[in-house]
Parts: C-alpha cells; structure tokens; sequence
C-alpha cells in the first residue's frame, strides 16, 4: 500500500497519449487487482488459516500452552463439551441472549429512526448525537457503570423505577437485564442505520402512499417496512455475529452468575482457555461456535431470498 | 475531502504529541559503583545480607520487577536496594491482576520476561517451572521465616510465604454500641453469634435496614475454613481426592442459612458484603486480611473492629480455626540473563532480611508476618486485624490450592441462594467438578504438614 | 390541531428517550467527581456534595496517563488510517473488478469475522513473538491493517460509485490508481467515515491483545491502564471513572467531527443490502 500511495502524484500528471487505449480490464486493472488479491489471500492465510488450523488440532488435543502441555486426545474434548450440562446452558443463554438483543436493536432502532425522520421532530441532529453515544463508546467502561446502576440497595435502576430487585443476582433478571444493557449499548446503531433507509427512499413512494389514505401503521406496514428489509437483514447479521462473540457484558456484570444462569458460550471459552488453561477444551468450543455462527449466517441470507422476499419488491 | 483533511490534521497532531512524549532517555541510568566498602550494617537474622559488596561487579544493570498491587510498598523496597547499590536500576511494573496470569506465563516461556515477579501461590502451576531456586540454604529460610518447609521441591525453595492471611470477623463499632452490645457480647461460639447478628439488625416493617450479618460474595472465603473447624479436611488422606460433598460442609451451609432464616441478613440485601460493610449497611461481615486495607483507603468513616471467627464449641479448641494462605515472595526468572539473575538473587537477599519494609508490605496486604523477627513487633501486635487471629499456629494450609476450589463453592452457594437448588445436590454438582478439574493435576495438600493432621475421608 | 398533539407528543417522547439514553454518562461523570465513600453510599445522588478532583489525580499514581493517552491515540489514528485506505481498495476491488476467483475469496473474507477471537489468540501470541515482534508497535498494527468488515463496508459502498464515471475515466486514459484516488475515494467519504469511527473505537478500547504484545511501561495503551483500577479484591470506582471520562472523550470528538458522514456512510452499508 506505500507504493500506491508515492504513485499518486505520478498518476495524477501523467496520462497515457490518446491513442495507446485498451480495454479497460488489462488497463492498469492486473496490477492493483493482483496486490489486493495476494495481500488479502496472505492475511487471511497467516492471521486467520493458521491459527485456526492450529487451534482446530489444539481442540483434538489436552493442551496447556502455559506449561507446555500437548497431548493427543483425539474427541475427548468435543465429547466432554457435550456432555457439559454448563455448555447447553451457555448455548441457550447465548440464542436467547442473541435474539432478545437483535430483537430489541431492530424495534428500538427502526421506531426511534422512525421518529426521528418525522416531520414533526425538531432538534434532529441532538437526537441522532445523543442516540447514537453508547454505541461509541468503549464497552467495558460502561459495564462498569451499569454495573453499579443495576446495584440493589444504591443503584440508579432501582431507585428511579422505584424498584427493589436484584437485578444481576436474581435468575430470572440476570440475563435480561445484560440484555438491557447491550440494548442500550447498540440500539443506537440501529438508529442510525434505519435513518438512513428512510432517507433513501424514494419520497413519491412515501407520498403516494399518503394519498392512497393508508393508516400511519398501514402504511409503516405495508410500504415502509417491507423497503427497509436490506437494512434489516444488514442489522440482523451483523448483531448475530457480534452477539455470539459477546463476552465484556458478561464477564463485568456477572461472571456468569448466578451459578452459570448468565453463562454465554464465549464467556465459557474464554474461561477455560484463559482462567482454567484448557487450551483443548476451549479450542472444541471455539470451533462450534464458529460453526453455528456461519449456519446462521447462511439461514439469514437464505430467509431473505427465501419466498416471503417477494412482498418487498 | 474536507474530512481526509481533518482525518490528516488528527494524524498529525497525533504524531506530534508522541514524538514531544517520546524524547525522554529510555536506557538505565548507567551509574557504575566502584565502593565495595559501604560501611553499612549487616541485616538479618539467621539469614544474613551484607550490602558491603559489589553487584554486578559494580557495572550498571537493569532488573523489571512485575507486581499487580501494593506498589508503594515494592516500590520501597526497590528504593532502598538502589540506593546501597546504585548501579543497579530496579523498574517496578505495575500489571493489572486480570491478565497478569495470561501474561506472565507466556512472557517468562521467551527471553524478554521479567528478572523478578510477584507470584500467586494459587498459580503455582503455571509459573513453577520457569523459576530458578533461592540461592540460599533452605535451613537458613526456614529458620527465620515461618512455614518455609512446605515450600521445599525436591531440597530447593522458590518461593516462600512473606505472611498468612486467613479470615476473621469485621464489626462496625457504631452499630455495636448502638445495639446496646460491649466487649463482653464479642461471641466466641456460632450460637452466640447468631444472637448477636438479630441484634445488629434493623429492620423497617418487613424491610431490611441494616444487616446484622453478611455473606453474599464472600463464599469461597469461608466455606472450606468453616469446615476445618469441624475436622473436615478439603482432601481425603490420601492427599490428592477432594472431599466437598460431605456432612461437614451441609452443616457449614445450614449454618449460614440459618442466620438469613433469622432475618438477620438477605441474599439481596447488599450483593457484596465487604462493600456493603463499608457503606454502612452491614453490622458484621467475615473477610480476610485484605480487608483491613480496603477499608481504610475506600471506607476511612466506617469504625471497625476485628474478632476471631467463632467456633462450634465454646471453650475447646477446634481442629482448626481457619484455613490460611501465604502471600508469596518473589520469584526469579530462570531463563534471564545470567548478569540478571546474579542480581536478581542479591536483590532477593535484601529483600528477605529488609525488616522495615517487609513490616510495611505486611501490614499493607493484611497479612500476619512470615519473618519471624517481625512476630512480636509492637505495630504488628497493634494491629486489629491481625491480632484477631489469636495463636496462628491453630490455623491450616491445605497447599497451593488450585482455584477451582473457590471457583465452585462461589457458584454452589449462588445455586443455593439465588436458583434455588438444594444444598446436598450443590454439593454433589461441586464435588464432581471439583474433582473434574483436579484431574490430572497430580496437585497434592499440604494438609498433613498441619502439626495437629488428622486424616478425614 | 391534531398534529399539534401529536408533535408535543412525539418530541416530550424522543426527549425522554434521549435523556435514558445519555443518562449513564451524566451519572459516570458525576461520580468520578465524588469520593469513595459518596460513590458506595446508599443515599444517592446525582451531584456530588463534595465535589473532589481526587480521582482524576489518582489515575497518575496508576499509570502515566499522558503518555498511555498518547500512545493509544498515536495506535488508534494509524491503524485506523491504514485500514480504511486497505479496506477501500479492497472494497473496490471486490466491488468493481470481475475476476476469476472473486466470489470464493470475498466469502473467505467474510468467513473470517465469524472466527471467535479466542480461537486465534494463542497461536497468533506464538506466532508474533516468534517473528520477534514483541513489544513493537508492529504487533498491535499489523493484525488490523486488514480489516475484513471494512473490506465488506466498502464493498457495499460502491453502489455509490457509477460504473459509467469509472468507464468515462479509462475512456479518457485515466490510470486505475488515478481513478481510485480521486473518483472512487471521493465517492466514498461516507462509508469511509463511518469505518473510520468504528475502526477508532474498536482500536481505543482494545486491550487483551495490546496487554499481551507490549511489555515496556511506557509503550502501554490507555485500555490497559484502565484495568489497573479493578484489583485482586475490590475496583476503585472513583478512579476508574475518571479515567474512563478520560478515555471516553477523544471517541466523542472523533464521533463528533465525522458524525453526518458518517450516518450517510453506514446508510450506504445497509440500503443496499
């Protein structure tokens, strides 16, 4: 990339004579073409395939990098990790984790750009900037505060709902209320991203609509709704790849407690690979996690193309 | 392309900023020391140094020292070092204790680590084996610090302990003498205690005011102590099969119940409990030595006082108090550079036989003081924490216990408290995990060390 | 009439909703002026009653917090610069060019920000510090200069580029470097300020790999110092809300400064699905 960089200048004064043309594909094209290639096939090769390839023969293995064990096991990790009642929890945990916060990014993101844009709203820009603070900034210092927010006897939650709940300690709430707080972190994102939909659409279609005398939700409904669908499917991924890598929440405001009721399959990686160094074991469920994170990848897209696609064009 | 500009400006000022930081000088000092002859006096007692030498024939030479707390007090010992021995740059480096042990043990595997680091006793595993032995005769060691010979590994020590910490009972002495309770209420049996603890208890209709008594959070701390007071080690004789799910601890769990049963405390009110003492919101809370510091340096208005744990019988001397710990010397990193390690090991040498600020780093850390010259010093005897523990040789050390120990009594009693699971089947779930994790370890207690050992299954 | 209503109704709503949102920053920065004793205690509230400078003072006895500011900011605008002018031109590459091979390796691309981070530390810990690239800067850079989700971003965002321009400017003899210094980049300031946030914040609050990599005190960045403030046993608030109020703020100006391309750069992302 340096090099393209000191050729600018040269680009930008020397131009070739009229008459050399050719077509546009061998023109320059190879060069650059050939640089991007071999640079992103080199990363992903050194950065990613390797220790992946590393890690994935660490899983078949009982491995300690800290005191240099390594020992063939060949399943025993993966078998273990099924038959680990803590890692079905974690893995519900993580769904119901992952759903209810896509969940409420996309519904809080979608009705508060939907508010934002309407012609009704003054002062736009101070909503966008304020909405949209959490999501810039850095997830452990915020878990931090709402660790202490969330707290029973002095924290801000209870005292401004006029609540007296135990919000991280208490089972039924542990889980939502990480969730709330990650809501709360990223629903800002989605904000954003619907605005711009909204922006982007055509405004006769808007208009058109209005004539027809559609109901404001009729017409939410049947028009707008269906228009957002990329950014909705754009959301829906990129929330469920973060969401499954999801850990900072969890290991700042409850080490998986109560018992392991708030257990999230990357907070169970990270525990047995950096607290417990079961390099092996923490390997097996790094790689199912992968697996399932690129199925559902694959199902989100597929839903988008699937049958229902039809109502949105 | 106004924001490439903007994006340039930032750059820019960036860079700026880190070349004006960056101009200080990063090597050592470089000073060379050429008296051999300091006219200092020789410290230690059994144990000797004699700073009227050279180190490092007197050529300059650098030593990191990793540590993740205390550092005032390290910080001083360094000092002081320095200054008999100028040559030598001692740099103290503070780490964060989440990630010292993901770094620490993968730094000493290449060249780069640390001269000198701080160890935990309960990462034993994961750093022994890059750890050179003390230069010094393991009866000198033992002579003058206490327990030092259950840290022999095949004749060599390579870390010691500098103190033992083990837990006690913190009151708040307002709420004492609001209760209409003296000295004399101080309960010596866990039968008093639970009077005491509805005394200290107030309440607002049903709503709980203040706590007499707090556990949440702190279960790992007393959950296997309580159970030595019953005779029941954490290991079967044989030294290595963990006994968890036993009658022992069922009864050390109904006992805390029972005080909640009581009213006297609530799983939520007060989530943690040393946080929960210092906010003035809980009578009586059982921490360890620690605590003591974090209470003067973050709650300096609570008034405190300390008394020994109670135990189940009054007048007789239980099995054990307590189990305790040692916080650990230092250890030497066996793969720096020769030069290095020479210093490192007369560094250590001071460092064991520097009274003054070993008393310091004990009373920072809480800890009854391992130096036996320091046993019957006025400020240690001073100290309430401290003197709580009463005769420290009634008290156990079940070895470099790994954490999965604390780990699962954390979650078995917040099953108990929070998910409603039954204490014998917590047990049971801890138990088999417990005994999960220790597999292949070849982790063996210490337990039989205990002068008073009696075997349990 | 009724829209009147509903307009009181819609911005006392949105209000309400922003001052939720921002509240935990007001309360985090009320805090950090509090002393220890306030912060823990159970009669709250929002102002101080003793307003204290102490935490911010502490933060120094913790780290050197000019130098770890500096640092991380020197870290953050390079990586960040690298990997948006990397992400571009593979963005456009990706988005403009048919070749042979592009789909596979473009989902090979995507493949990769499924990877948990946890599965590659270990082996890439070895691997960069076999390489000898320990304690240098190299070794926080190097792993994000390719950034896949930019790659990704970026190709999305070349929707906003129109095939003709770029077929105007062969026509005319324009050089491919040419054409993407000063069409396509131009095209897409949007999506490039939108990465260029993200990539600043991800870098700034990045900690375990930094912690790992870099030995020497004073190359350090501001995340890890921030972890200093959570003990074996207990966290000081106070001082870490201060230092988080520190750190907190440079991410604000650079959100600040590109904060309404960025909204049409993260549309550009998403609209096109």
């Amino acid at each position: 990339m340096t090099t393209t960089e000191s050729a600018q200048p040269v680009a930008a004064s020397v131009r070739p004579p009229a008459g050399s043309r050719r077509t546009p594909a061998a023109h320059g094209e190879r060069p650059l073409r050939l640089v991007v290639v071999t640079t992103v096939t080199v990363a992903i090769l050194a950065l990613v395939a390797w220790p992946i390839v590393a890690a994935l023969l660490g899983s078949l293995h009982d491995w300690n990098p800290l005191n240099g064990t390594y020992r063939w096991v060949g399943t025993a990790n993966y078998r273990r990790l099924f038959a680990d009642p803590v890692f079905w929890t974690s893995s519900v945990n993580t769904v119901v984790f992952m759903a209810g916060a896509i969940i409420g990014r996309v519904v809080l993101g979608m009705a508060l750009a939907y508010a934002v844009h309407s012609s009704l709203t003054r002062v736009r820009t101070l909503h966008r900037t304020l909405l949209y603070l959490p999501t810039v900034t850095p997830l452990v210092a915020v878990a931090y505060v709402w660790r202490l927010m969330y707290n029973p006897q002095f924290g801000a939650v209870n005292s401004i709902l006029g609540l007296d709940v135990n919000w991280l300690y208490d089972s039924r709430f542990a889980l939502p209320a990480v969730m709330v707080m990650t809501i709360w972190k990223d629903f800002g994102f989605g904000v954003i991203l619907y605005l711009a939909g909204l922006y982007a659409l055509p405004a006769d279609v808007l208009e058109a609509a209005q004539v027809d005398g559609a109901g404001a939700w009729a017409r939410f409904r049947r028009v707008i709704w269906p228009m957002l669908r990329p950014t909705t499917l754009f959301v829906v991924v990129t929330s469920m790849i973060g969401y499954l890598q999801a850990f900072v929440q969890v290991f700042v405001l409850t080490d998986g407690g109560p018992g392991d009721s708030t257990s999230l399959l990357p907070y169970l990686i990270y525990q047995q690979a950096f607290v417990k160094y079961n390099f092996g074991y923490a390997s097996a469920a790094a790689f199912v996690l992968f697996v399932a994170t690129a199925a559902l990848t694959v199902l989100s897209f597929r839903a988008q193309r699937g049958p229902w696609r039809g109502k949105a064009q | 392309m106004k924001t490439t500009r903007t994006l340039a400006a930032v750059l820019a000022a960036g860079v700026l900023m880190i070349t004006a930081c960056s101009s200080k000088p990063s090597g050592g000092d470089g000073v060379t020391d050429t008296t051999a002859a300091k006219g200092l006096p020789v410290a230690g007692a059994t144990l000797k140094y004699d700073p009227n030498t050279l180190v490092n024939d007197g050529k300059p030479i650098h030593l990191d020292w990793w540590a993740w707390g205390n550092i005032p007090q390290i910080q001083a010992f360094a000092d002081a070092y320095q200054k008999i021995h100028p040559n030598v740059d001692i740099t103290v480096v503070n780490q964060p204790w989440d990630d010292y042990w993901t770094k620490l043990p993968l730094q000493l595997q290449g060249p780069k680590g640390p001269a000198i680091f701080n160890i935990h006793n309960s990462q034993h595993d994961n750093v022994i084996k890059y750890m050179a032995p003390y230069d010094i005769p393991v009866d000198q060691l033992a002579a003058d610090y206490l327990n030092a010979k259950s840290h022999v590994i095949d004749g060599k020590i390579y870390y010691l302990d500098l103190g033992l910490m083990s837990g006690a009972i913190y009151y708040n002495k307002d709420m004492w003498a609001a209760a209409g309770l003296t000295d004399a209420d101080i309960p010596a049996t866990w039968d008093q205690f639970r009077e005491v603890a509805k005394k200290l208890t107030v309440k607002d209709g049903a709503k709980l005011k203040q706590a007499g008594f707090n556990f949440n959070s702190s279960f790992s701390a007393f959950q296997a102590g309580m159970a030595y007071q019953l005779g029941q080690n954490m290991f079967a004789a044989d030294g290595t099969t963990p006994t968890v799910d036993n009658p022992a601890n069922r009864q050390v769990i109904q006992r805390f119940l029972q005080i909640y049963a009581d009213g006297s405390g609530s799983k939520d009110f007060g989530t943690e409990a040393t946080t929960s003492f210092g906010q003035g919101q809980t009578a009586m809370v059982y921490a360890w030595g620690w605590y003591e510091g974090t209470l003067r340096s973050q709650f300096p208005a609570i008034k405190f006082g300390v008394f020994r744990t109670p135990v189940p019988t009054a007048g007789a001397t239980p099995y054990a108090y307590d189990r305790y710990n040692g916080e650990s010397t230092v250890g030497i990193n066996k793969n720096a550079p020769a030069d290095q390690q020479a210093a490192a090991q007369d560094f250590l040498k001071f460092y064991l036989t520097d009274k003054a600020d070993m008393k310091a780093l004990d009373l920072s850390l809480g800890v009854f003081p391992a130096y036996k010259p320091l046993a019957d010093d006025p400020e240690i005897k001073a100290d309430p924490a401290l003197q709580a523990y009463g005769d420290i040789s009634r008290y156990i050390w079940p070895g470099t216990v790994p954490s999965t120990f604390e780990d699962n009594f954390t979650k078995m009693w917040q099953d108990i408290l929070y998910n409603k699971v039954d204490p014998a089947k917590a047990l049971t779930t801890a138990q088999q995990k417990i005994a999960a994790d220790l597999a292949g370890k070849n982790f063996t207690s210490a337990e039989k060390l205990y002068p008073a050992y009696a075997p349990s299954n | 009439m009724r829209r009147r209503i509903a307009s009181i109704c819609l911005n006392t709503g949105l209000l309400a909703v922003s001052a939720v949102t921002i509240f935990p920053f007001v309360w985090m920065l009320m805090s950090s002026f509090k002393n220890a004793d306030e912060i823990a205690s159970v009669d709250q509230h929002l102002l101080p009653r003793v307003w204290t400078l102490a935490n911010y003072r502490s933060i120094q006895e913790h780290f050197d917090v000019v130098r770890l500011f500096g640092n991380s900011l020197l870290l953050s605008v390079a990586i960040t610069g690298i990997a948006v002018y990397t992400s571009l031109l593979g963005g456009y590459v990706f988005g403009k060019y048919r070749f042979r091979g592009r789909g596979p390796l473009f989902a090979l691309v995507l493949a990769t920000m499924m990877i948990p981070w946890a599965v590659v530390l270990i082996p890439r810990y070895t691997m960069f510090t076999g390489a000898g690239l320990q304690d240098s800067y190299a070794s926080i850079i190097i792993p994000a200069a390719i950034s896949s989700f930019g790659i990704f971003l970026m190709r999305q965002s070349m929707d906003n580029v129109p095939d003709e321009v770029l077929e105007a400017a062969r026509i005319d003899g324009a050089s491919e470097l040419y054409i993407f210094h000063r069409i396509v980049a131009p095209l897409s300031v949007n999506a490039i300020s939108a990465l260029a946030i993200f990539q600043f914040l991800w870098v700034w609050e990045d900690y375990l790999w930094p912690y790992l990599m870099l030995t020497t005190p004073s190359k350090q960045v501001l995340a890890v110092g921030l972890t200093t403030f959570s003990g074996q046993y207990s966290t000081d608030y106070g001082g870490l809300f201060a230092a988080t109020t520190v750190s907190i703020i440079p991410v604000v100006i650079v959100y600040v400064i590109f904060q309404k391309r960025f909204v049409a750069g993260a549309a550009s992302a998403a609209v096109k699905g």
